[in-house]
């Protein structure tokens, strides 16, 4: 376990290598939001938005907030990094270690979230009890399967993109389809618009695939919009995703580990 | 006028070269597409969700800012062209990689930043921009007759030189830090302002994003002058706009360049 410390204690180090592009980064979070904010205050303020979308101001107002901050926190970067070794022999080095690479790479990942965390948590409160100060109705059971989701949605998201970091051993080039299929998972995760708002089918898909438990899910337990019988089904969800990319991820490594050639390194 | 026709020849022999390796590459040119068309998804979910509210803003219609969204869309697919050269700039000038351009005689400037053309993040939003702007400008009822299409296509090329101009200028920050990640996110986030009209932001923003940060300038304009909505102030300052901020970004190149110090033998 100790092993895996020092791997966590690199990743913050990591994250924390150029600060002045970290809070830049952090920075560019609040520009779609200022975005978003400002086009469904103005489309409810216009229109009988609430009942379209399904969604009450209040709701869609911290779903704006909340959505890019949990995207933030559950994004992932390192399935490039994953090709890359894949592809240049870089994997050599794991495998002769006494150390898992799938553990690696999470302890590692999770290192790089803590200064993102410390920045994020305090925007959350913040964002949070000005919701509550507006009449947002909130409990502590509320918060706490918020945070639970939250905790769940970063591992899930984590091993979607552990699995599609292994493509790799199949493709090999696949640095711009990894671009292409992060923005789609985004999209669907609900980290743009929540997708449900479109209407029945992707109201359905949300419920039934995986990426809606990356970030609508978690925002959607907090701002009320979903009752505690959704919110617990979305919990077996959450979890049976997480046991079936677990799974998936460690048949594409086995047969993976078949294909690779191990050059250079 | 010799020296505009050398450098559009240069022009030419690097659009040819690119188009070249890009056909050599078909797999990363077809996913260079598909990635591309994944963050078209994302502006077409804000087209969506205004023609599902049915609601104007301000004097825009939904048809409107369907020309509006597809005039971003083209700006864009023009900026991608040419994007990946801003990005790897400030990898160049870490690992001391401008050593090579600035003994050619030409400008470094130009060499560094349009030396390598992508065609596969052009041609998606190329296609889907031009179908958005036709069909909006049939929708609305817009005037078609030569001044409409040339006040049109100036003010497209006007808003051409300005993202060129005001984007480049925070990579050339990186001579200063040599962090990366942060300053894409920036410009990204930046760039997505145009998501939406202008005119749905407050009068202040709006100023700030049309005179001092002019970002809106950029999509907004060669709309507002087919709509006949552009004041002439508005018409002097799209086309006073490009011309200043890209002699400021001379200026600051200029200066930015006597920093550099070569890292490599």
């Amino acid at each position: 376990m100790n092993r895996y410390r020092c791997v966590f204690l690199m990743g913050v180090e990591q994250a924390l290598e150029y600060r002045v592009s970290f809070l830049l980064s952090m920075l560019s979070a609040v520009f779609p939001i200022i975005i978003q904010t400002t086009m469904w205050n103005y489309l409810y303020s216009h229109s009988d938005a609430a009942a379209v979308f399904g969604y009450e101001q209040g709701q869609i107002l911290l779903y704006a907030l909340l959505a890019n901050i949990v995207t933030q926190l559950v994004s992932t970067g390192f399935e490039g990094e994953m090709n890359e070794d894949i592809k240049m022999g870089g994997l050599n080095k794991y495998l002769v270690r006494p150390i898992e690479y799938r553990g690696y790479q999470f302890f590692r990942f999770l290192g790089q979230k803590i200064p993102r965390l410390m920045v994020i948590a305090p925007v959350m409160v913040i964002i949070i009890a000005a919701a509550v100060w507006q009449g947002l109705a909130l409990s502590a059971g509320r918060v706490s399967a918020f945070l639970i989701s939250l905790l769940l949605a970063v591992i899930l998201n984590f091993l979607i993109y552990f699995c599609v970091g292994l493509l790799g051993f199949w493709f090999t080039d696949v640095d711009k389809l990894f671009g292409t299929i992060s923005i789609v998972l985004i999209v669907l995760s609900g980290g743009v618009f929540p997708m449900d708002i479109f209407g029945g089918f992707w109201e359905k898909l949300m419920q039934w695939m995986p990426f809606g438990y990356a970030t609508q899910f978690s925002v959607n337990i907090i701002n009320g919009r979903l009752d505690w019988g959704h919110v617990g089904i979305g919990f077996l969800f959450q979890t049976g995703w997480i046991i079936c990319f677990a799974c998936l991820g460690h048949i594409l490594w086995k047969r993976g580990l078949k294909r690779y050639a191990a050059i250079g390194g | 006028m010799k020296k505009i026709k050398r450098y559009l020849k240069l022009m030419g022999v690097f659009s040819k070269y690119s188009l070249m390796s890009a056909l050599e590459y078909r797999i990363n040119f077809v996913t260079g597409i598909t990635v591309e068309m994944g963050w078209m998804i994302i502006k077409l979910l804000y087209v969506a969700i205004i023609y599902k509210a049915g609601t104007n803003i301000g004097i825009l219609t939904p048809d409107h800012i369907l020309l509006f969204v597809g005039t971003y869309m083209l700006m864009t697919g023009f900026f991608m062209l040419y994007y990946g050269n801003f990005a790897s700039l400030p990898g160049m000038i870490q690992k001391g990689e401008l050593d090579l351009y600035l003994v050619k005689p030409v400008s470094v400037q130009f060499l560094v930043t349009m030396r390598r053309l992508d065609f596969a993040y052009l041609l998606p939003e190329l296609a889907a921009g031009i179908f958005m702007i036709v069909l909006g400008w049939h929708l609305a009822g817009l005037p078609v007759g030569f001044v409409p299409i040339a006040g049109f296509l100036f003010y497209l090329l006007c808003g051409c030189l300005l993202t060129y101009s005001l984007f480049l200028l925070p990579y050339i920050l990186s001579f200063w830090t040599i962090s990366v990640g942060g300053i894409a996110d920036i410009t990204n986030a930046l760039w997505d302002f145009n998501n939406m009209p202008s005119l749905i932001y407050g009068k202040w923003f709006r100023r700030f994003g049309t005179y001092i940060l002019p970002v809106f300038v950029i999509t907004n304009f060669p709309g507002l002058f087919l709509m006949g909505e552009l004041s002439p102030f508005g018409c002097f300052w799209g086309a006073a706009a490009p011309v200043i901020f890209f002699l400021l970004t001379r200026r600051l190149w200029k200066i930015s360049l006597k920093r550099y110090s070569s890292a490599s033998s």
